[in-house]
């Protein structure tokens, strides 16, 4: 029987991975973020869109290097930084902050279809769907020019 | 078939007789008989996994992402099927099915990964490669899966140094620690002690440190490990200190030659606790396990580096090389291994004193000089090794 048991626990482990990224979805609450690309090419992974967040700010008094963070809706419709710590509390998005400027290593980058690239990096002005799970973990969900 | 007609032109030339042909006769009727796949239905067959294939392919952004997953896993599944049938009716290697289910594993979660958008700085995929490399290794046992654990471990080691946390580092080197030692196997306990040597250098990224000795303190660190293994893996083990410590020294030669250091800090009191502890191994490997005494003259590179000359390092490194030749020489031990360190080192030592001061042909005819007459000790070496009288 145990040569069947790898297979197995394999096939657990791809399952509760796509479970998780599924549940945020379930369980979050979804935001929409200004986003800005840059586009390199990932030979493992395919084409994917590297992005910064102009609206994810870190106030004055955050050091740089690990940061937690949430967010909240502002009055645009796009989401802001909430509550930002240095250190972890419930619910909260592992991030780090360089010089003002927040990202989760889930929002770093956003894989897209083979020769969209390059058509999103021209648009320069995009939006990111995301779900963020009231645990903390993140699903980008869609990515799209913005319309203002 | 060819056998029956073999059969006949035997009996009527008379080197049989017909009992002979009928015994043979029925003995080949009994054989199970082989199965040949057509050379059409192979081609048939190619051609159809090709259009398969590409249909999915052209297909793939209209996927939906659990479907891409779930064909992945499906294949994972049809290569793990695949070993067992091989195993059971002894057709093919089932080890290289089961590689392949691996691999398919692997695919399964770059898919994941990528259908998902799991960021790329994740190690997640890392881990449970090597995880899973480490666990086929532990239930079949073979060399392939030890080779397979040591390329995912380096895997984690090169995604995690950019920002590893002292519990990734800390998990990592107790899971290869208990691959050390529960493997009781050579390559996989060369592989995992050459996987925590490697953990070592992480340290760099974890305390941010600028300490250019953190190279010595791993292998330092990797020497209790010869208290607990068994006196055959330490034969084993042991050139590995011994090759690790030659490079590294080498390394320092050539950088302190070719450079000024000013990317590093050099601390004093590091430097003699550094020494304090390589003379505590030279005491300990006196005891135990001369063969590693050597390391204990790496204790001292801290000093070394001060001198911007690099002329100490040179020195020592001639010395050693000199030295461990001679000894192993007289104790009728292998030479190679001292001999090839030995040309390193005298090739690092002539290009970092000599390749501003020489004109480029003189430089290249000294160096084949100096290769030709090193061909010659090395020959000498092992001609009065074996004892040959001209």
């Amino acid at each position: 029987m145990k040569k069947w048991l790898m297979p197995a626990l394999q096939t657990v482990f791809v399952g509760l991975l796509v479970v998780s990224f599924y549940a945020t979805s379930w369980f979050g609450e979804q935001y929409v973020l200004r986003a800005e690309p840059y586009d390199p090419f990932d030979p493992f992974y395919g084409e994917y869109v590297m992005l910064q967040y102009p609206d994810l700010d870190a106030p004055a008094g955050i050091r740089d290097g690990t940061i937690y963070f949430t967010l909240t809706e502002a009055d645009d419709g796009y989401a802001v930084i909430d509550r930002i710590e240095e250190r972890p509390f419930f619910g909260a998005i592992n991030g780090y902050k360089y010089d003002r400027r927040v990202v989760a290593p889930q929002l770093e980058n956003f894989y897209v279809e083979q020769g969209r690239g390059p058509e999103l990096e021209a648009a320069v002005d995009l939006e990111v769907t995301i779900d963020v799970a009231p645990w903390g973990s993140i699903r980008p969900v869609s990515i799209a020019p913005r319309e203002e | 078939m060819e056998w029956d007609r073999k059969l006949a032109q035997w009996r009527s030339e008379g080197l049989i007789d017909q009992e002979a042909v009928e015994r043979i006769q029925a003995f080949e009727t009994r054989q199970p008989k082989k199965r040949k796949l057509p050379l059409l239905l192979i081609i048939g067959l190619i051609f159809f996994a090709l259009a398969v294939f590409s249909f999915i392919a052209a297909n793939w952004q209209a996927i939906p992402p659990i479907a891409k997953v779930g064909m992945v896993v499906l294949l994972m599944w049809i290569f793990y099927v695949l070993a067992h049938f091989s195993e059971k009716k002894h057709f093919g290697h089932p080890i290289i099915f089961r590689i392949l289910g691996y691999t398919m594993f692997g695919a399964s979660l770059v898919v994941a990964g990528q259908a998902f958008h799991l960021g790329t700085s994740s190690s997640i995929v890392p881990w449970a490669l090597f995880i899973a490399a480490l666990a086929h290794f532990f239930t079949w046992r073979h060399t392939a899966f030890t080779i397979i654990s040591f390329i995912s471990g380096i895997s984690i080691l090169s995604a995690a140094a950019p920002g590893v946390g002292f519990i990734e580092w800390g998990l990592f080197i107790a899971v290869t620690l208990a691959w050390f030692f529960l493997s009781k196997d050579g390559p996989a306990m060369i592989f995992s002690w050459l996987l925590l040597l490697g953990s070592g250098f992480l340290v760099w990224s974890i305390w941010d440190i600028d300490s250019p000795l953190v190279p010595i303190w791993t292998l330092f660190a990797l020497v209790p490990l010869m208290l607990i293994v068994p006196k055959d893996k330490q034969k084993l083990l042991a050139p590995l200190y011994l090759i690790t410590g030659g490079i590294q020294l080498v390394t320092f030669l050539a950088i302190r030659g070719e450079s000024d250091m000013r990317f590093v800090e050099l601390n004093m009191i590091e430097s003699v606790i550094l020494a304090v502890v390589g003379a505590g191994i030279f005491v300990l490997a006196f005891f135990r396990f001369r063969s590693l005494m050597w390391l204990g003259v790496l204790g001292f590179v801290g000093f070394m580096l001060y001198d911007e000359t690099a002329i100490a390092l040179a020195i020592v490194a001639e010395l050693t090389a000199l030295a461990y030749l001679i000894i192993a020489q007289r104790q009728d031990k292998p030479l190679a291994m001292g001999f090839v360190y030995f040309i390193v080192v005298q090739f690092v030592i002539y290009v970092i004193y000599a390749w501003e001061r020489l004109d480029m042909s003189l430089f290249f005819l000294i160096g084949a000089i100096l290769l030709f007459v090193l061909s010659g000790i090395a020959w000498w070496l092992n001609r009065k090794k074996e004892g040959a009288v001209s």
